[in-house]
């Protein structure tokens, strides 16, 4: 296949892989735990904006036929649905993190707590708006182009602006980590708890922003991925969660750039896959995971362990 | 301390017998449970990726049991028919009819997915239930076993139509490109179809492509299919899956023909590809213009009930296979009365009289092969028609 095309093809899709994690990220740097309610939060997101353009709910679910009384523009409705999401991810760390975090249990309990908020947000999606699948309309993004050709490829301009979207916001996270008290003090909990404790940050409000921008990024990739196909369903973000986990694992567990670059190595790693083999490129996908665990076991940009004596 | 572990050991040993005895269920001499009417289960996809189907077949079942008791059900005693969600896939569906067959139903419809039913069906089988599956359409569903058998006519008959619809709308078409899920048993079974026939007429794939059911996004394999310049891309893929493929395939330009099918036989796809769902051809074994008593009872108990919109195949599919079972079991509580009847003889005879019937259905008149496979004689192909916003459409058939 043409370079390009495979470049267009991978990125794209690793972006979302990359943002998809990022969000795992943020909550595993200060807290040491995976949240399995990662995957609902981003379906979630999508769901709200699909919701937030006008979509009106199908013919199953206790909202059967619901619609908003108004109709946002795509672009209007992408920031409110990571807000709602980011609201949702709030009450996740409220429901089923801080409890046992105050109790000082094993941190190994809250996957548990988390996988099983994951579940009923899940549940709840299917109760409310039933199993269908939705669709954001085609004609979402205005008088844009459907594809256009860049350099020999032909790239659907969703793809482009899932791909820019991504990047932007992976750069303004970045930045804002490294150059505001809140960011910084964010990788000071990250860091140590105990410490940045002892220096005057808000360990619980930290932990609250890092759930925050988690559930906001995952809404927002979850509107982006609904406008690129549709939203098949409560489970719809099962998929993406097991990809965002490969990708933690492979970038690094808890660094931000990591997260990033093993999003964007998973997605070049499928765009790879010859056209005879398309139906293995997540085996391609995990076994590059599993050949870099193999020589580097804490991820590409992950730290090492400290050592106890 | 040993007589007390003999105990716990001997308690132990007695609770795992109960379980395993109320797990074997049918019990030799079961009567059949007729209080609130006559039992039949169904197991339908009604949630995950299959959803889509199952919503379909579900209005289908509830209209013909509608239909069933307002003539006055089973010679006088009302059908009752027990619906469980298989979800989309085989665990889903295992459970399901283990659940239903436990729970004392004469007979099983379902469940959605050929994939499914290769897993679910042998548990049928084994227990001697009889199982009329709506929408299985892989080659060797009625070869599962004796108990199993379908109204839903298999890939081989129905595929070979759109193809040869689509030579005729474009006789010079050259360059087909195949799409199949390679982890999904219906797409692989079709495939094999759709790709024997494109031979059979000179029209070599210049490439196939696979997908699994839960991709949704496509572009690498649209990429190297459009390096080949399709003049005629065939798909078998589910509902979703496929219709994404459509809008993506669409999006990145490809303007030339599009065969569909039996997967993607549902208006479920509309919101899916939308307005690029437009032109899409798909084989059909069901008819909203046939002009038979039995179709235009259903057309119109579907139009009433879904405020005048047309039946899609999966819900008269569905309609026509508890009509058959319905129809069978007046004949047999005629022959052999339910009251007091056992239960595992009775879904024996049951059987039989299922496969020696025949029946005047939406679909036409059909009747069985004696291994359970559906005979009917009229298929159509249709196109999809977008209405000009692209939320809704319709099967219009070719003529």
């Amino acid at each position: 296949m043409d370079l390009i095309q495979i470049l267009v093809n991978g990125l794209s899709v690793g972006a979302v892989y990359g943002l998809f994690a990022l969000g795992y990220t943020l909550v595993f740097s200060v807290l040491g735990v995976i949240n399995f309610a990662h995957g609902a939060v981003f379906t979630l997101g999508a769901y709200f904006t699909y919701l937030l353009i006008g979509g009106a709910v199908g013919a199953n679910g206790l909202l059967a036929g619901f619609a908003l009384p108004f109709a946002l523009p795509f672009w209007g409705a992408l920031p409110l649905a990571g807000l709602g999401a980011a609201l949702v991810a709030l009450l996740v760390e409220r429901v089923a993190f801080r409890p046992l975090r105050r109790r000082r249990a094993d941190p190994l309990l809250a996957l548990i707590t988390s996988l099983g908020a994951g579940v009923i947000l899940v549940n709840l999606i299917q109760l409310l708006v039933g199993a269908e699948s939705y669709a954001i309309p085609t004609g979402a993004l205005g008088g844009l182009p459907a594809s256009f050709p860049l350099l020999g490829a032909r790239v659907r301009t969703v793809q482009a602006l899932l791909l820019a979207i991504s990047l932007l916001l992976l750069a303004v996270l970045s930045l804002w980590l490294e150059g505001s008290r809140n960011g910084r003090g964010l990788q000071a909990v990250a860091e140590d708890a105990e410490t940045a404790q002892l220096l005057g940050i808000d360990s619980t409000a930290m932990v609250r922003l890092a759930f925050g921008l988690s559930g906001f990024l995952a809404g927002v990739a979850g509107g982006l991925v609904g406008l690129s196909v549709s939203i098949a369903g409560p489970y719809f973000g099962i998929g993406y969660g097991l990809k965002g986990l490969a990708v933690l694992v492979l970038g690094g567990l808890g660094s931000v750039p990591g997260a990033v670059l093993g999003g964007l190595i998973v997605g070049l790693a499928e765009a790879c896959v010859p056209a005879e083999a398309s139906g293995w490129k997540d085996a391609v996908g995990y076994g590059f995971l599993f050949l870099v665990l193999l020589v580097r076991p804490r991820g590409l940009l992950g730290r090492p362990l400290p050592t106890k004596v | 301390m040993i007589p007390g572990r003999l105990h716990r050991a001997g308690t132990g040993l007695l609770a795992l017998a109960l379980l395993l005895a109320g797990c074997g269920g049918d019990g030799g001499k079961q009567p059949i449970n007729l209080a609130g009417g006559v039992p039949v289960g169904a197991v339908l996809a009604l949630t995950g990726n299959a959803n889509v189907y199952g919503q379909d077949q579900k209005i289908g079942l509830e209209l013909a049991l509608k239909q069933r008791n307002g003539v006055g059900g089973i010679n006088g005693r009302p059908l009752k028919l027990a619906l469980e969600d298989s979800g989309s896939d085989e665990p889903g569906a295992n459970a399901a009819f283990t659940l239903q067959i436990n729970n004392g139903m004469l007979a099983l419809i379902g469940p959605t997915l050929s994939q499914q039913a290769f897993s679910a069906d042998p548990i049928a089988q084994r227990r001697g239930v009889p199982v009329v599956a709506p929408s299985n359409t892989a080659t060797g569903i009625p070869e599962i076993g004796s108990f199993i058998s379908r109204v839903s006519a298999q890939s081989s008959v129905i595929a070979p139509l759109a193809i040869e619809a689509a030579l005729k709308l474009q006789p010079g078409l050259k360059r087909a490109a195949v799409f199949y899920a390679q982890d999904d048993a219906y797409s692989t079974a079709e495939t094999t179809i759709f790709q024997q026939t494109l031979k059979g007429r000179g029209l070599d794939p210049v490439t196939v492509q696979r997908t699994q059911l839960n991709d949704q996004d496509f572009q690498n394999q649209i990429s190297a299919a459009l390096r080949e310049q399709p003049d005629l891309i065939v798909l078998s893929l589910q509902a979703v899956d496929g219709g994404n493929l459509i809008r993506q395939l669409r999006e990145l330009g490809y303007r030339g023909l599009i065969v569909a099918g039996n997967g993607m036989n549902t208006p479920n796809i509309y919101p899916i590809c939308q307005k690029y769902c437009d032109g899409v051809l798909i084989g059909q074994a069901y008819s909203p213009e046939l002009d038979t008593p039995a179709n235009n009872a259903f057309l119109k108990a579907f139009r009433a009930a879904k405020g005048g919109a047309t039946p899609p195949q999966l819900t008269a599919q569905a309609y026509t296979a508890l009509q058959v079972v319905a129809e069978a079991l007046v004949r047999l509580d005629k022959r052999l009365p339910l009251a007091g009847a056992n239960l595992v003889e009775a879904r024996k005879a049951l059987m039989a009289e299922i496969l020696s019937g025949s029946y005047a259905t939406p679909l036409g008149e059909i009747r069985f092969t004696p291994e359970g496979e559906v005979i009917q004689s009229q298929f159509y192909v249709a196109r999809v028609r977008m209405d000009p916003g692209g939320r809704s459409g319709r099967f219009a058939l070719l003529k």
